[in-house]
């Protein structure tokens, strides 16, 4: 009964078989009897449907497990879409260039300062186990002092590399560049309010997304309709290294997205950072007390945030062939939504990546089943709702509880049965899913 | 736990087994069809997208041989996109798309075509010539039949005179230029027409037409005619000018004519005229069944436009069931 047992305690899994099960099994079938559901083609088609959105929530799982929430991703990803089209359409001196140059400049000081200080906190774990106060000063100097150095040599490079660049076109790698910037620098300013002014992450990043989608439409100036990235010229020719398949089966967004779970995985179960982000979200208060640096890591979790908002807006440019300031309207929701069916909880401190990949993939699959069997759009809409509801219920336990309520079961027992059953179990879910329970 | 576990995997069976049945698998009654049709539709909120939804349905209802399948964009190019990549899937036999815009569903459209999949592009334009077919109407002959009636109201050809407000739909939209290039076509070769505002934009909505006319009102004496770039913004703008009392020295001209909006305030008196903007769902949909059927198909089809007033509302209501 071990596989039974490990089945029903990664409850993660649990919603993603069903919806996956579901579609295999009520799929359509071609005129040529082949099941279109499980044709490669329309599974490929999902996970391009769902990589922006899911580079986002990746983002924002981090922030959700510190406690707080990003609104303002969707119009993050708007102000950094306009950037990425008006780079490789508009030639000469645009506010994309003006709003590009300054901050990449910035982002590579705010990357500069992360990187030094993981280096140095690392190697002050290693000699001393824990830090005292005087290490943190001192760390304070050497992660704001290197990092300004090597900031601004990088801002130079980045400036001669793309100033003879803006006469004619921006490379994929530039406009990457700048456009991620953009998205780092606003999501960091997020974090900044948030943590210097003291302030509800609601409310702040909810002014961030009425700002940004200002600043958006600001920067596209009279082009508010549509910023035609697709003109056939060469401009956006390599530029369709974002849209191709990769190895001619997986789609480039989806590798961004799957690289981008992986690594932020890797990140918040491997590094004293992410060790920071769940025990701030378990107990801001203790976590402080403990000598974390709150606010230093919400920050970061911001900007990375952004960052990730950044690159989703490049791909959604590469795929739509258009930046424009409507671009990632809503998202924030989806995102949320997916974070949230995906078993991170609101309140912060429990939840995983992992379980945000389903989350997202619950979603995407869903829309896509309902699409096959044509269901009236209006009734979809209603449809995913309950769904929604009905999945998180049956992840989070809760749906044996209503049974109960409804009479139609027993109770459940109040207690696992054994503290070493619990213990195996916990054992179990950190190894399958990455996600800490405490 | 043995018996938990084995409980709620029997749950989870009878669930899944529950709303795998509930889905059918093939659509029994869609087996007698001789062509599946998709329509990926933009959005289905504005009223003139209902409307157009309407039209095509009822169609398609005069043709027993046709599936239609209509999906909603939501108004994100990026939902629309992803339908229209379900409908490839689906290996419908023609496909019709009624843009969210041009450059954002230009990929997928040429997606359509290299899986050998006519395409009719209906509204707004995408940025390939390789559909079979476009069917749309034209903004800016909507534009000119609505500049040359304003004329006439105003004192016709060479003699007219008065103060004109106009209100834009969305700035920096297609159809917003193009109505306004049209009107304007005939309303600046007179030296009486005197325009009051400088690109007032109500992004096509009743409400913020309302707000901008008020303003209008307030700054000037005398105002002669609205032209709103859509009926619900004439509409906004003369419950502006009734809440002012001014309503009745003003004539009201819109565009669209949708049966439910434009046309019933023609009827009540409350507009002056409106011109048709044409839906190009059944005209699309009779456009593809012919070419599936083998005949040839023109690669333009231009919708046109009809002027509505008083005389003529009242019948237009009635052949709509209102």
């Amino acid at each position: 009964m071990t596989f039974l047992r490990l089945l029903s305690q990664t409850k993660l899994y649990w919603g993603l078989i069903a919806i996956f099960l579901i579609g295999v099994l009520s799929s359509p079938v071609t005129s040529s009897g082949r099941n279109i559901f499980l044709s490669s083609g329309n599974l490929l088609d999902v996970l391009r449907q769902v990589s922006t959105t899911g580079l986002v929530a990746t983002g924002m799982t981090a922030v959700i497990l510190t406690g707080g929430i990003d609104l303002s991703v969707g119009s993050l990803m708007a102000i950094c879409s306009v950037v990425c089209a008006m780079l490789l359409t508009v030639p000469g001196e645009t506010p994309a260039v003006f709003l590009g140059i300054p901050a990449v400049g910035l982002a590579s000081l705010l990357i500069g300062a992360v990187v030094v200080r993981f280096i140095f906190v690392n190697i002050e774990k290693t000699r001393s186990g824990i830090a005292n106060i005087r290490d943190v000063h001192l760390d304070r100097m050497r992660g704001t002092l290197l990092p300004a150095v090597g900031g601004v040599i990088l801002c130079a490079l980045v400036l001669s590399f793309l100033l003879p660049q803006v006469q004619t076109k921006f490379g994929v790698l530039g406009v990457l560049l700048v456009a991620s910037a953009v998205g780092l620098l606003f999501g960091a300013i997020n974090g900044a309010i948030i943590v210097v002014g003291r302030l509800q992450p609601f409310i702040v990043t909810l002014a961030m997304m009425v700002t940004a989608l200002g600043i958006a439409r600001l920067t596209a100036g009279q082009n508010n309709a549509v910023l035609p990235v697709y003109t056939g010229s060469n401009a956006t020719a390599d530029f369709d290294v974002l849209r191709q398949l990769v190895f001619g089966i997986v789609p480039m967004p989806g590798i961004f997205f799957i690289a981008a779970i992986i690594l932020y995985s890797v990140v918040l179960r491997f590094t004293p950072f992410g060790r920071y982000v769940y025990a701030i979200g378990g107990n801001e208060e203790a976590a402080r007390l403990s000598g974390i640096n709150a606010g230093r890591v919400k920050i970061v979790t911001y900007a990375i945030s952004g960052l990730l908002a950044g690159i989703a807006a490049v791909l959604y440019v590469a795929q739509y062939r258009q930046g424009k300031p409507d671009a990632g309207a809503g998202l924030e929701l989806d995102a949320i939504a997916a974070v949230v069916i995906g078993g991170t909880s609101l309140m912060g401190g429990r939840g995983s990546l992992a379980g945000t990949f389903c989350g997202v993939l619950i979603f995407g699959l869903l829309s896509n089943i309902l699409q096959l069997h044509n269901i009236n759009s209006n009734l979809q809409l209603v449809l995913k709702g309950v769904i929604i509801i009905g999945t998180v219920l049956v992840q989070e336990r809760n749906a044996y509880d209503v049974l109960a309520h409804l009479r139609l079961t027993s109770r459940r027992p109040a207690q696992r049965e054994t503290a070493a059953e619990e213990r195996a179990s916990r054992e179990t879910l950190s190894l399958t899913m990455g996600g800490k329970e405490e | 736990m043995k018996r938990r576990d084995i409980m709620r995997l029997a749950a989870f069976a009878a669930v899944l087994a529950a709303t795998t049945a509930l889905l059918p698998g093939k659509d029994a009654l869609a087996q007698d069809k001789k062509w599946r049709i998709g329509f990926s539709q933009a959005t289905t909120i504005e009223p003139w997208r209902a409307q157009f939804n309407k039209d095509i349905i009822a169609e398609a209802a005069k043709h027993p041989e046709v599936e239609l399948i209509v999906t909603d964009g939501e108004d994100k190019t990026e939902k629309q996109v992803a339908d229209v990549e379900n409908l490839i899937r689906q290996e419908v036999n023609a496909l019709l798309i009624s843009p969210k815009e041009s450059a954002g569903l230009t990929g997928v459209v040429q997606q359509a075509i290299d899986a050998k999949i006519p395409v009719f592009v209906l509204d707004r334009n995408v940025e390939t010539d390789q559909y079979t077919q476009f069917v749309g109407g034209d903004n800016k002959l909507i534009g000119r039949a609505a500049g040359e009636y304003a004329v006439e109201l105003l004192g016709g050809k060479g003699k007219a005179q008065g103060n004109v407000v106009e209100i834009w739909g969305g700035m920096g939209t297609q159809p917003a230029h193009d109505r306004h290039d049209g009107f304007h076509e005939f309303t600046d070769k007179e030296p009486g027409i005197k325009n009051l505002l400088d690109q007032q934009s109500g992004d096509w909505k009743q409400d913020q037409a309302y707000n901008i006319m008020a303003t209008a009102l307030r700054n000037n004496e005398k105002i002669d005619l609205v032209y709103g770039h859509n009926d619900p913004m004439a509409y906004g703008a003369y419950l502006a000018a009734k809440d002012a009392g001014r309503e009745k020295d003003i004539k009201f001209i819109g565009i669209d004519a949708l049966p439910g909006e434009g046309v019933t305030w023609v009827n009540n008196g409350e507009l002056t005229a409106t011109f048709l903007y044409a839906t190009p769902g059944a005209e699309g949909l009779r456009q593809a069944i012919k070419f599936l059927n083998g005949e040839k198909v023109e690669k333009t089809v231009t919708l046109d436009t009809m002027r509505v007033t008083k005389e003529n509302a009242g019948q237009i209501m009635k052949d709509n069931g209102l």
